[in-house]
């Protein structure tokens, strides 16, 4: 990594608020961190307490610093087998890497290493040339990506963590991840001591993983008709009911005939739409203008509607009962942005390319040698390719740690 | 409340075991005369569940049923063998679903909190096609759902609200009765339970009891590790060739050959094996089937084929060959010629 950004994180962690690091009963966390210019992580350390840990980042600059999602009781025994476990945050990680969003085209590339065929945008899981599977991305990130990064955050603790699991804002802690997304810890007693099977069940309850509607309230009536959910019933049946509905009043009859599979049922379906519409309002609701759709294409309504609702998060990370995460309120070494951690009521109005930016004196020139354009603060540019610039400070460390610039004389 | 009856029904409770504390017995002391049923009643137990069955519940002593149970245990891990172990689980799990299953609401919540430390709570919540009788927190319930492989067990096809689970009582009872078969098998992992030396003076007893466990052993591997081909009757040969060419078959003939397959001694896995041929075929819904017939989930029975009568009049028999005269049964026809073939065999490797 380049001297200048060295200097930069040193001074970062020089500075930093010891009350910046506090993290729920650190002592009993292991801390990992990658230090500056090196590739390797140094694993299971321990510190009793913020002031030690911050004396140590001072002296060891990290490019990366992690904790653990675990609770041990020997955090710093090397042998995973001996630090003896005793629970562990839920976390949630929603990352823009894994959502392809249509502004992936305007700054995503991706390479394969067997033919060097390229492409723009979500990279295809095998190339489309040569069929290997290794394939090299370059990633980058615009507000529309971290937009819906954002919105998939509001949707989990909105929608699912505080109805459905009954958790409680104080318990949630939300961190941007210091580059192309957020983490979600969820730090209660509860929920501490789930097992990575029983952590499997809430990523796929959130991803809607084996959802099955009949299951929830749609099902067949003596005399053969459609009924299903109330929208004031709690969980997945209110929540089908609310899809439904949102989805048909929006749908066209093109997207419905799809989902349905039958020009006729799709007629019947729109020409009952404000009948059908009406009904699932209703207290308690009827479904009777679904009258002449079988449950089969109902089955596909419901599953079609629901889609919008599901969360898009790495269940890697939420069923690993020992993972390490990145600690909030660190930088991240492949953007020099902070990791910082955001209250539920800030999370709204957060511009993490505004807010996470921690490095905002004066100008630095660098040599850009590729990049899409860039938003860093109020200041943008882009997109670029071999040009020496002069920008502020956060820029030019942003695009130094992407490893799209360098500093020349 | 929990009466001295319901610690009869449930001996696993930590009232129960309270109880057992408060007579300050040591094993040795079990050796006396006074104490012959208990340890009769525990005998009689550990062999109820080494033969797949469950032991009745005796009623009229409650005293000796709950005295007998941690003895029971003893002898289970005291034989050290693993399928021992797991028989003994799944009998007690299957008693204390049937148990649960009826039980006054209020027992079944009572038995959650001092069993399992689970906040079992009793409720009567109406939502839209059902109606519940409990609610668990959702941590407690995941402790043990994720073991059920079937779909209707997944978190996210469950009525989840308030971060608690809604469960009709059947539910909870299968739940309840499962954590039970868990701790039994997680205790016979624990290192003071694996160094555990039964006393000398109940030794006799264990040796009973470790001579039978040899007889079902070497029953079970005769009747269900060796799967004879030849010994199958017309009616299945017929069947499983209209599997592999890849024909879908009726329920009553799928339920047909499922069951032969179970009872000849085939694992689930090998089972579906056979019907991953046919077009329409679908794991999770075959496995689900699959695992009901085998009595692994649901109902926990296990299913034997229809008779050949029954056979006969679904068209399903093709029957005609010599031994199909003497039998009445496909089962029957199978062990039969398994029998003479092994003795062929046995004549074979003797000759
Ligand atoms: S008589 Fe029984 S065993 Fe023989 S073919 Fe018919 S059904 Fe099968
Ligand atoms: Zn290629
Ligand atoms: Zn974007």
């Amino acid at each position: 990594m380049h001297k200048e950004v060295a200097k930069a994180f040193k001074e970062y962690y020089q500075t930093l608020d010891v009350n910046e690091l506090v993290v729920k009963d650190l002592q009993e966390r292991e801390i990992a961190l990658i230090p500056i210019g090196h590739e390797t992580m140094i694993r299971h350390m321990a510190f009793p307490e913020t002031i030690a840990l911050k004396e140590h980042l001072v002296e060891n600059v990290p490019a990366h610093l992690y904790y653990s999602s675990a609770y041990y009781k020997e955090p710093q025994s090397p042998d995973m087998n001996k630090k003896g476990w005793k629970g562990a945050d839920l976390i949630f990680d929603v990352d823009a890497d894994h959502i392809p969003t249509p502004c992936k085209a305007d700054h995503d590339t991706w390479t394969c290493l067997d033919c060097a065929t390229k492409g723009a945008g979500f990279p295809p899981e095998i190339c489309p040339k040569c069929s290997m599977k290794r394939i090299e991305t370059t990633t980058w990130v615009c507000d529309r990506c971290l937009e819906v990064a954002k919105e998939e955050v509001f949707k989990l603790i909105d929608e699912y963590l505080i109805p459905d699991f009954g958790v409680s804002l104080k318990d949630v802690e939300v961190c941007f991840s210091g580059h192309r997304g957020y983490h979600l810890h969820v730090q209660t007693e509860d929920l501490k001591m789930l097992t990575t099977d029983g952590r499997r069940e809430i990523a796929d309850y959130v991803r809607g993983v084996g959802l099955d509607p009949r299951h929830q309230g749609f099902r067949i009536m003596r005399d053969g008709s459609i009924t299903g959910p109330d929208l004031r019933d709690g969980g997945w049946r209110g929540r089908f009911a609310k899809s439904v509905y949102t989805y048909l009043s929006r749908c066209t009859f093109e997207e419905l005939k799809v989902v349905v599979g039958s020009d006729d049922v799709a007629n019947i379906i729109m020409r009952n739409k404000e009948r059908l519409l009406r009904g699932i309002m209703a207290n308690p609701p009827s479904w009777m203008g679904l009258r002449g759709v079988e449950l089969g294409r109902t089955i596909r309504i419901a599953k079609a509607a629901v889609r919008d609702v599901l969360c898009n998060i790495d269940e890697r990370v939420t069923i690993d009962v020992k993972r390490l995460i990145r600690y909030p309120n660190t930088l991240h070494g492949k953007s020099g942005l902070k990791a910082a951690k955001v209250s539920y009521s800030d999370l709204e109005s957060f511009d993490p390319l505004k807010d996470a930016v921690v490095f905002k004196s004066g100008s630095i020139k660098v040599y850009v040698k590729e990049a899409p354009r860039v938003r860093i603060g109020d200041y943008e540019v882009g997109p670029m390719k071999d040009v020496q610039l002069e920008v502020p400070e956060g820029l030019g460390i942003y695009l130094l740690c992407k490893g799209a610039a360098e500093l020349r004389e | 409340m929990l009466t001295i009856d319901d610690l009869a029904k449930y001996p696993f409770l930590r009232k129960a075991s309270s109880f057992v504390e408060s007579y300050g017995l040591t094993f040795q002391d079990l050796v006396n005369d006074e104490y012959y049923y208990v340890v009769q009643r525990a005998v009689e137990r550990v062999k109820c569940g080494i033969r797949g069955r469950w032991a009745e519940l005796n009623v009229v002593d409650p005293e000796t049923e709950i005295l007998s149970y941690p003895l029971a245990l003893a002898f289970v891990y005291g034989l050290r063998q693993g399928w021992v172990v797991r028989r003994f689980a799944n009998s007690e799990q299957k008693r204390c679903f049937e148990l649960l299953k009826n039980e006054d609401k209020d027992k079944v919540a009572e038995v959650g909190k001092d069993g399992f430390d689970w906040d079992l709570e009793g409720t009567e919540l109406m939502v839209s096609g059902a109606l519940f009788d409990f609610s668990l927190p959702v941590e407690n319930y995941l402790e043990v759902a994720p073991s059920f492989h079937s779909p209707d067990w997944k978190l996210v096809n469950r009525h989840v609200t308030g971060g608690r689970v809604y469960l009709k009582q059947v539910e909870a009872a299968r739940l309840l009765s499962e954590a039970l078969k868990l701790k039994i098998l997680r205790k016979a992992e624990e290192e003071y339970i694996k160094k555990f030396q039964m006393p000398e003076r109940l030794l006799s007893k264990l040796e009973g009891l470790e001579k039978l466990v040899k007889e079902i052993k070497i029953y079970d591997e005769d009747a269900a590790v060796e799967i004879i081909e030849e010994a199958k009757p017309p009616c299945i040969v017929a069947l499983l060739k209209d599997l592999a060419d890849g024909k879908s078959l009726s329920h009553m003939a799928r339920f047909t050959v499922t069951t032969f397959l179970i009872n000849t001694g085939e694992s689930v896995e090998n089972v579906l094996k056979y019907f991953s041929n046919v077009a329409d075929f679908d794991e999770g819904k075959a496995r689900y089937q699959v695992e009901h017939i085998a009595g692994l989930i649901g109902s926990k029975t296990k299913y034997v084929p229809p008779k050949c009568d029954v056979l006969r009049s679904f068209g399903l028999c093709i029957g005609g060959d010599a031994y199909c005269k003497k039998v009445r049964h496909p089962l029957q026809y199978y062990k039969m010629r398994a029998r003479e073939i092994k003795r062929k065999k046995g004549w074979e490797k003797g000759a």
